[in-house]
């Protein structure tokens, strides 16, 4: 009987394996969760005990060392590896409709600073415009002394710069304003991302056309369905704002606004105007749709500010999170990212009590301007409940606040910039769940 | 702005050539006035950039019914969860607080330039400037800001007030001033722990057991062809026509908004029961009222989904993609 079984098993793991290639994410792992129960109980029943591990662990061979791979080229474009589960997610019942919504990048699973393109979070309002790069005009006018019309190669000619920036959209954690909604960090902190940035300082463009004394804002407009449209002052645009079409080593991707962008660092996502088709000097701001009825912050005295575009210091321990529970006691290294608008991160505090008292962290890496930032601290952990927390200081001397001083100044509905510290509950097991401390 | 450039071409363009020297790179070439022309929408709360043009409150009424409710709903209240444009007057300084035209925003020339460049939602830039003016104005009459007796064009409409226009004020951040205290911070007895509610995020991926799957756009198929519609197809495992196949590029441009969720009362595509009797007229009926347009029992099917840049042809194979998926 059992000798049925006992040759075909690492065939039918291949099976279940190379059906699983098929399937994406969640069903991959359900699948293979289901396969290898069934498989594991065939084993347990049918095999003796030393068999029963992965015949590729030692003292075995792996299969993979038993015979050659593909060769080069077999991917002209590569991808993740098949066993990685690298996506982005949205929260379905956050927006009517999938062309005007958003998707969140996973931080859980992000090594070092650097977004990949393909998980970048996603944020429309008219869906992806399939934008043909040799058709694709960038008209610069209003109050300028030469009006100049740019092609894609045009726009290639400029001197070009590359920066590190990252990219948040300020809605970002403003689903938990009023309370803990969010089960998972990619859903509470993942509109956000970082990148490398290739592109043309928008000060050289200026230059070009020759700003007129009176010209102070610049209009920024889309060539997507929602013709996104914002007014950017002119000391912005002549500080640090790029006019970009690369990102990573490569053209932007179609979400990230292919095959051409700005990028103002550190403000407000929406500010940096994707699929970027037109330019307009002017001497006031336009107030167009989403500087007024959207990304303005509404107050409790029923007032609004405007012109809300700089992202405040903010930070989020990304290891533990509750994608990433502790599952060993003893030596644990707590990571996580902080970032600031306003410049570089100089320092990052840990707590593990709510707030209560703070220790200092680690930066490591890199720590640029308006950058992520990685954090590191090394402790142990022995099945003890925490209430971690993090909390970023600027080189501008800004302490990121705590959620109870934003609501004492801005109530509960105001959407935008919440930035607070942010806790996780971290249970006798290991298990991570995100709670708010008032 | 400076539309006043297309009336005066010849003019422009000989000031032109006698005023534009190249840059200091030299790279780029000159914007005409007719290029800028097309381009250059956008309106301002000055009234620079409204263009020629006229349009009622009356006019407005049946544009807004024909292009507009099936989202909004018939007096700006919103129809399902799609974005409410009137109401809520009074409410901003109260727990819930309404944002909408009239009690929200600043400026009108926000919603002529708004409509304009992105409404209707699946047939953006497709309204003429009457038409613009027309249903601004009555979006402006369904919010009490104008009368019924009011007529738009670029005087009166950008003499029009809007009540919360003084509420605004410019960012005053830092509000917010925490310090850097290391010891006995908080005291933890006061401390009100509150959680997550359980079952709101889709947690599929990481939880076992967690009952909240969908870690895609699932919620509402309108999300990507792949997940909504061609689920649809390979569950029932429909060969598609080639009429249907052609039709379906067209589909989700133009009429997946409302019918792939099955909003404001149109039939949802792969719904058999909502199909059956539409099926039943015909064709030819089904072509005709997708390209003309119409009023039904359940709501109004706008003509060619409100993309008048649709041929029939495009129209006629996206309907028949439509009931493949629906028989
Ligand atoms: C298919 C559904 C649909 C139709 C039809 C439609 N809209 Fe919209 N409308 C939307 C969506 C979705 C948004 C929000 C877009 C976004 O998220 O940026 C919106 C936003 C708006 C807003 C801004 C609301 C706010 O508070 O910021 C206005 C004003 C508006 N629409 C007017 C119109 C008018 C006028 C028409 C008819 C000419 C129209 N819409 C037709 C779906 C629709
Ligand atoms: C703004 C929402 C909206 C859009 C966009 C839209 N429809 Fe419709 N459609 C409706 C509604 C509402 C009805 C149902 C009207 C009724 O019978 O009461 C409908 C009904 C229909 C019917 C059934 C007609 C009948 O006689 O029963 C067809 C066919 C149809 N639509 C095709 C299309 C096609 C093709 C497109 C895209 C080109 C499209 N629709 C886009 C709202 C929409």
């Amino acid at each position: 009987m059992g000798k049925i079984y006992e040759p075909s098993l690492p065939k039918l793991m291949e099976a279940i394996a190379t059906e699983a290639r098929g399937m994406k994410g969640l069903d991959r792992r359900n699948f293979l969760k289901g396969g290898i129960a069934a498989v594991a109980g065939l084993a347990s029943v049918q095999i003796i005990p030393k068999a029963s591990a992965s015949p590729n662990l030692p003292p075995n061979l792996p299969k993979w060392q038993s015979h050659l791979g593909p060769g080069v080229v077999s991917k002209p474009y590569g991808e993740p590896a098949e066993f990685e589960d690298l996506q982005r997610r949205t929260v379905p019942w956050l927006t009517v409709d999938a062309a005007s919504s958003i998707s969140m990048t996973p931080l859980q699973d992000l090594e070092g600073i650097i977004t990949p393109s393909g998980v970048v979070f996603e944020r429309y309002h008219g869906g992806i415009p399939n934008v043909n790069p040799e058709q694709h005009r960038l008209i610069i006018h209003g109050l300028v002394e030469r009006p100049l019309v740019l092609t894609m190669d045009d726009l290639r000619r400029f001197p070009s710069v590359s920066e590190i920036r990252f990219i948040e959209c300020p809605a970002n954690g403003g689903m938990e304003w009023r309370g803990a909604q969010m089960e998972a960090l990619q859903f509470t902190h993942g509109m956000l991302a970082c990148c490398e940035w290739t592109g043309v300082k928008l000060s050289t463009l200026l230059a070009e056309v020759g700003v007129k004394p009176d010209g102070k804002w610049i209009l920024a407009e889309g060539a997507d369905a929602a013709g996104m449209s914002r007014s950017i002052p002119l000391e912005k645009a002549l500080d640090d704002t790029i006019i970009v079409w690369g990102q990573n080593g490569e053209a932007l991707r179609p979400e990230q606004g292919y095959p051409l962008r700005m990028l103002n660092p550190g403000w407000e996502g929406n500010t940096s105007v994707k699929w970027l088709r037109r330019l307009e000097i002017g001497d006031q701001p336009w107030h167009h749709r989403e500087e007024t009825s959207k990304y303005t912050d509404l107050m409790p005295d029923g007032r609004a500010r405007r012109f809300t575009w700089v992202q405040e210091a903010n930070s989020v321990i990304t290891s533990p999170c509750p994608e990433k529970p502790l599952k060993q006691s003893g030596f644990v290294e707590i990571r996580g990212f902080a970032w600031s608008g306003r410049g570089k991160i100089k320092a990052v505090d840990i707590s593990f009590d709510g707030g209560v008292n703070w220790e200092r962290t680690e930066l490591k890496g890199l720590v640029l301007p308006k950058a992520l930032t990685q954090f590191s601290y090394r402790t142990t952990w022995n099945g003890q409940p925490w209430l971690l927390q993090s909390r970023a200081i600027d080189e501008t001397g800004y302490v990121q606040p705590t959620l109870k001083q934003l609501r004492d100044e801005r109530g509960g509905w105001s959407i935008y910039h919440k930035n607070s510290i942010h806790t996780w509950n971290v249970m006798e097991n290991g298990d991570v769940f995100n709670v708010q401390i008032s | 702005m400076f539309r006043f450039l297309r009336l005066i071409p010849l003019v422009l363009v000989m000031t032109f050539s006698v005023i534009v020297s190249a840059g200091p790179l030299g790279i780029g070439s000159v914007a005409t006035p007719e290029m800028i022309a097309g381009w250059d929408i956008d309106v301002r709360p000055d009234g620079t950039g409204l263009p020629d043009g006229v349009g009622s409150v009356a006019e407005g009424e049946g544009l807004y019914e024909a292009k507009c409710a099936s989202c909004h709903g018939l007096f700006g209240e919103g129809e399902g969860r799609w974005p409410v444009l009137a109401g809520g007057e009074g409410t901003l300084d109260t727990l819930h607080p309404e944002k909408t035209v009239g009690s929200y925003w600043p400026y009108a020339s926000t919603l002529w330039d708004y409509i304009h460049r992105a409404m209707p939602y699946t047939a953006p830039q497709s309204l003429t400037d009457d038409e613009t003016y027309s249903i601004s104005a009555y979006v402006l009459y369904l919010n009490d800001i104008v009368d019924d007796e009011f007529v738009a064009n670029r005087e009166t409409f950008a003499r029009v007030k809007m009540p919360n226009e003084e509420n605004f004020y410019v960012d005053n951040r830092p509000d917010s001033k925490n310090e850097r205290c290391f010891e006995n911070c908080a005291d933890p007895k006061a401390f009100e722990i509150v959680t997550t509610i359980n079952g709101l995020t889709p947690t599929g991926h990481f939880k076992e057991d967690s009952g909240v799957a969908a870690n895609h756009y699932d919620g509402n198929p309108s999300a990507a062809s792949e997940s909504g519609i061609s689920k649809v197809k390979n569950d029932t495992k429909i060969v598609l026509s080639d009429k249907a196949n052609l039709g379906k590029g067209v589909y989700d441009m133009a009429c997946q908004a409302c019918h792939n969720p099955g909003i404001a009362g149109a039939p949802k595509t792969g719904d058999k029961a909502a199909w059956v009797s539409r099926i039943d007229q015909g064709m030819d009926v089904l072509n005709g009222h997708a390209i003309n347009g119409y009023q039904g029992a359940d709501g109004v099917m706008p003509a060619k989904g409100g993309n008048m840049s649709l041929s029939n042809d495009d129209v006629i194979n996206a309907v028949a993609f439509m009931v493949e998926l629906s028989r």
